[in-house]
């Protein structure tokens, strides 16, 4: 009977959504037959905001694009500023941005396990894993003073050292984790109604992944073995031991094990770092005002591939700052794995990208009628405006 | 699975039960700030570089008094650094909420000795 | 008529008290396995929480969309607590005879179970709300999923006490000095598992999923309406464990003499509580597709089996 087929709107608001985006799904009966994605309901001018402030001042703004992964941000926004400046961060602070950088990434992939284990009903899983990230939190705060929104970098280095007390910290904390990571291993393997709700599901294919550009962890458990780190470094990572995780399952459980695997080879890279950290000061002096000039920066961030691109006209101010979160990348990808699911698949598969509301939504404007899509500088928005609310 | 389970019946739970157990702050955690006023000169670098414009310069130089919005602040703590004179000081006090909006503001006066 | 016993003891207002004790316990035992407390503050250890968030659901407003049936809407929530607390005057509480007792009140307890399944679909249907909708179907699935090992599961106990009468059973296992669980395991297992899937509880709360469906076939319910079907799910929580004890785990009597049948009662269901609260905490959620062809892939024919089993063992 063909009247049973109708659409679900999954978002602005919904449960499986930590925040708003809408997707509506035309749905036979259980199975998706098509999804329509409609991104923009976190817009909140970050980029105009950023033109509006000083280099100082935006050190603070760029890590609010996203909480989770807010060092990243804020590291690829130093490294931009700090290219265009011509001036080179001192070997000690580039190691502590990398412990930073990876204990961050820890935190977030279990925060992503434990939210994983929520979307398919697991709720012991989800309380398990937020219990272990409480000891990377607690090893952040004592590191860098907060435990998210760290703010631990300047243009030039970091603003706090790692002493010699915090180190028998992070090794503590990291054999910790190292044993619960372990664990969290065996269970995704063994715990079956897991495998029931992830092998098979969400599945991207390795053509479809590079053709609709997926980056990140998703890209990665899809045989595609791209990481920042590896073919761009910044920071220490050049000298920094640890391996491409890629699984080629394809599916959400590849996902999750991609992540699981990277949480152990961030313990390595951190065990190797705060074992070799280089002594030395940790910033060097960096004027206020940066040369006209443009540059574009590439970080690996938690969930893939974050670009940053800057326009400098020589005052303290940018001129024009432009973010490409990973997430936005992954959207694409998010119309395939939904197609040919079922509903119930909705939660994981769109957990399963790690999707970051926030870091994706900036304006991109697209007339519907002829196709062209341009963007606006805030004096041309402004314009438009007032020429069609009247003043 | 189950033995994990089983585990943490035993286990005291994670959970702290706050306000009735008393939390303490990490060190090193950024919170409230102190600016010392005897140090001051009111340069007005750190209103200048709050990302939050949560400090305020209330009067010109050295005679002025500051003024700072809990409720703005991002506890960045760049006010501490951006300081010449190191005035400025982040405390680990977190428990800043409150019910009264009079107390939003926290003014630090010169001591005013002729 | 003992109105004093119809009302008050083994009667409403005891069963009532027990409902939110059992919610209550879930509760506590749930977050203690996840290692967090769970409800502590309000009244002596939390156990006034389920009794305080009926009250504030009672005193909350009642949104009626308008497009919704409004017959249907406004009779689910009334139903769905009447019909366990019908159920539950036949299973023996305070004496090894319940308070009304026939000959075939197995086979009814079976039929009103199966209508509350029922209703779950008629109120996602009424409430005309997509997510409802998908909800209610997914209840009406389920149903075909867990009803027919269920239903052999139960009937089990009906074999060895060749009878048909929760209370005749009870007291088949009394002067017998065994409980069927140890005669039938396998029943008792698929009667566990069938009752998870009953109550609608993890690993098959697919009708309710939280993060698929926002609240599935309850979604529209608010107010007073979702307090009486909260209060419904305890009851139906109250009666699962009930009528598990009866069955299979020999009701409320016990070896000792001394000590009065309630106790018996109390501690064994609280046991069966436990028991699906743990198993509450082991799994993940399953697919409709998964859990309906699961059931019938492994849950029918080990119930058969045991069927088999226990006609070669009562020859």
């Amino acid at each position: 009977m063909s009247e049973s087929i109708f659409t679900v709107p999954v978002g602005p608001q919904h449960p499986a959504l930590k925040e708003p985006e809408n997707i509506t799904l035309t749905l036979d009966g259980e199975q998706i037959i098509d999804a329509k994605i409609r991104l923009g309901y976190v817009h909140r001018g970050g980029e105009k905001a950023l033109e509006n402030r000083t280099y100082v001042q935006n050190l603070y703004l760029v890590e609010r694009v996203c909480g989770i992964c807010a060092m990243a941000h804020q590291l690829c926004y130093v490294n931009n500023i700090e290219a265009l400046l011509g001036i080179e961060a001192p070997p000690r602070a580039k190691y502590i941005r990398t412990i930073v950088a990876e204990l961050e990434r820890i935190h977030s992939h279990l925060l992503w396990v434990g939210v994983a284990g929520h979307e398919i009903g697991f709720d012991t899983l989800f309380m398990y894993t937020w219990q272990d990230r409480e000891i990377v939190l607690d090893l952040m705060e004592r590191i860098t003073g907060n435990r998210v929104l760290h703010a631990t970098n300047s243009i030039g280095g970091v603003r706090r050292d790692i002493t010699s007390d915090m180190i028998p910290l992070v090794k503590k904390g990291l054999a910790h984790l190292g044993e619960r990571v372990k664990y969290y291993r065996k269970l995704a393997l063994a715990e079956r109604t897991i495998a029931k709700r992830a092998v098979g599901v969400g599945i991207l294919k390795t053509q479809d992944a590079i053709a609709l550009c997926a980056v990140g962890p998703t890209a990665r458990a899809s045989n595609v073995k791209r990481d920042v780190r590896k073919y761009d470094p910044y920071s220490a990572y050049d000298e920094m031991p640890f391996d491409i995780v890629t699984n080629d399952g394809c599916d959400v459980a590849a996902r999750i094990f991609v992540r699981i695997d990277e949480l152990e080879q961030c313990a390595r890279m951190l065990e190797y770092a705060v074992d070799h950290l280089p002594e030395g000061p940790i910033k060097v002096r960096a004027p206020r005002s940066v040369p006209p000039g443009e540059n574009v920066s590439l970080v690996e961030a938690p969930r893939g591939e974050d670009i940053h691109y800057c326009k400098s006209n020589g005052s303290d101010r940018p001129e024009r700052y432009k973010i490409r979160a990973p997430t936005l990348a992954n959207w694409a990808s998010m119309r395939k794995m939904l197609i040919g699911g079922s509903m119930a698949d909705v939660p994981i598969v769109l957990a399963a990208i790690d999707p970051c509301m926030s870091c994706t939504d900036r304006i991109a404007l697209l007339d519907s009628r002829s196709g062209e899509s341009w963007a606006w500088n805030y004096e041309q928005l402004k314009r438009y405006v007032q020429k069609r609310y009247g003043e | 699975m189950e033995g994990e389970l089983l585990r943490h019946l035993a286990k005291k739970p994670a959970t702290m039960q706050y306000p009735f157990e008393k939390f303490q702050p990490v060190t090193g955690t950024r919170a409230k700030i102190e600016i010392d006023m005897a140090k001051c000169i009111g340069c007005g670098t750190c209103v200048f570089d709050c990302p939050a414009f949560a400090l305020e310069m209330v009067g010109k130089g050295l005679t002025c008094d500051m003024k700072w919005y809990p409720m703005k602040c991002v506890y960045c703590g760049q006010c501490v650094e951006s300081c010449p004179r190191s005035a400025i000081k982040q405390t680990d006090e977190f428990t800043l909420a409150n019910t009264r909006k009079e107390e939003l503001a926290c003014e630090f006066k010169r001591s005013r000795e002729e | 008529m003992d109105l004093l016993g119809l009302l008050v003891y083994p009667g409403l207002m005891f069963l009532l008290a027990l409902a939110w004790f059992y919610e209550w316990l879930d509760r506590r035992f749930f977050a203690r396995l996840q290692n967090r407390y769970g409800p502590i503050y309000t009244g002596p250890h939390g156990l006034l929480q389920p009794l305080a968030d009926f009250i504030k659901l009672l005193a909350k407003e009642d949104i009626e969309p308008a497009a919704v049936d409004k017959p249907l809407f406004r009779c689910v929530p009334i139903l769905v607590p009447t019909l366990p607390l019908t159920v539950l005057f036949l299973i023996p509480i305070s004496g090894v005879g319940a308070f009304v007792h026939f000959e075939g009140d197995l086979i009814f307890t079976i039929f009103i179970m199966s209508l509350l399944a029922i209703l779950a679909f008629l109120g996602g249907w009424s409430s005309t709300n997509r997510f409802s909708t998908l909800g209610g179907l997914r209840a009406a699935m389920q149903t075909l999923g867990y009803e027919v090992p269920l239903a052999m599961a139960l009937i089990g106990p009906g074999l060895v006490a060749r009878s048909l009468s929760i209370t005749k059973i009870v007291e088949w296992q009394a002067s017998n000095g065994l409980w069927i669980a140890v005669l039938t395991p396998i029943g008792f297992g698929i009667a566990v598992l069938a009752m998870l899937a009953e109550l609608e509880k993890i690993p098959f709360d697919i009708p309710e999923a939280e993060t698929e469906i926002v609240a599935g076939w309850q979604t529209e319910f608010s107010g007073r309406k979702l307090a009486l079907m909260r209060l419904a799910l305890d009851l139906e929580l109250v009666l699962a464990a009930g009528l598990i004890t009866a069955l299979f785990l020999g009701g409320p009597s016990g070896p000792i003499p001394f000590i009065p049948n309630i106790v018996w009662f109390l501690v064994k269901t609280t046991f069966v509580v436990l028991i699906l609260t743990n198993l509450r905490a082991l799994f993940a959620r399953f697919r409709i597709d998964q859990m309906v062809s699961g059931s019938w892939k492994y849950l029918v024919p080990l119930a058969v089996i045991q069927i088999l089993i226990l006609q070669l063992l009562l020859r």
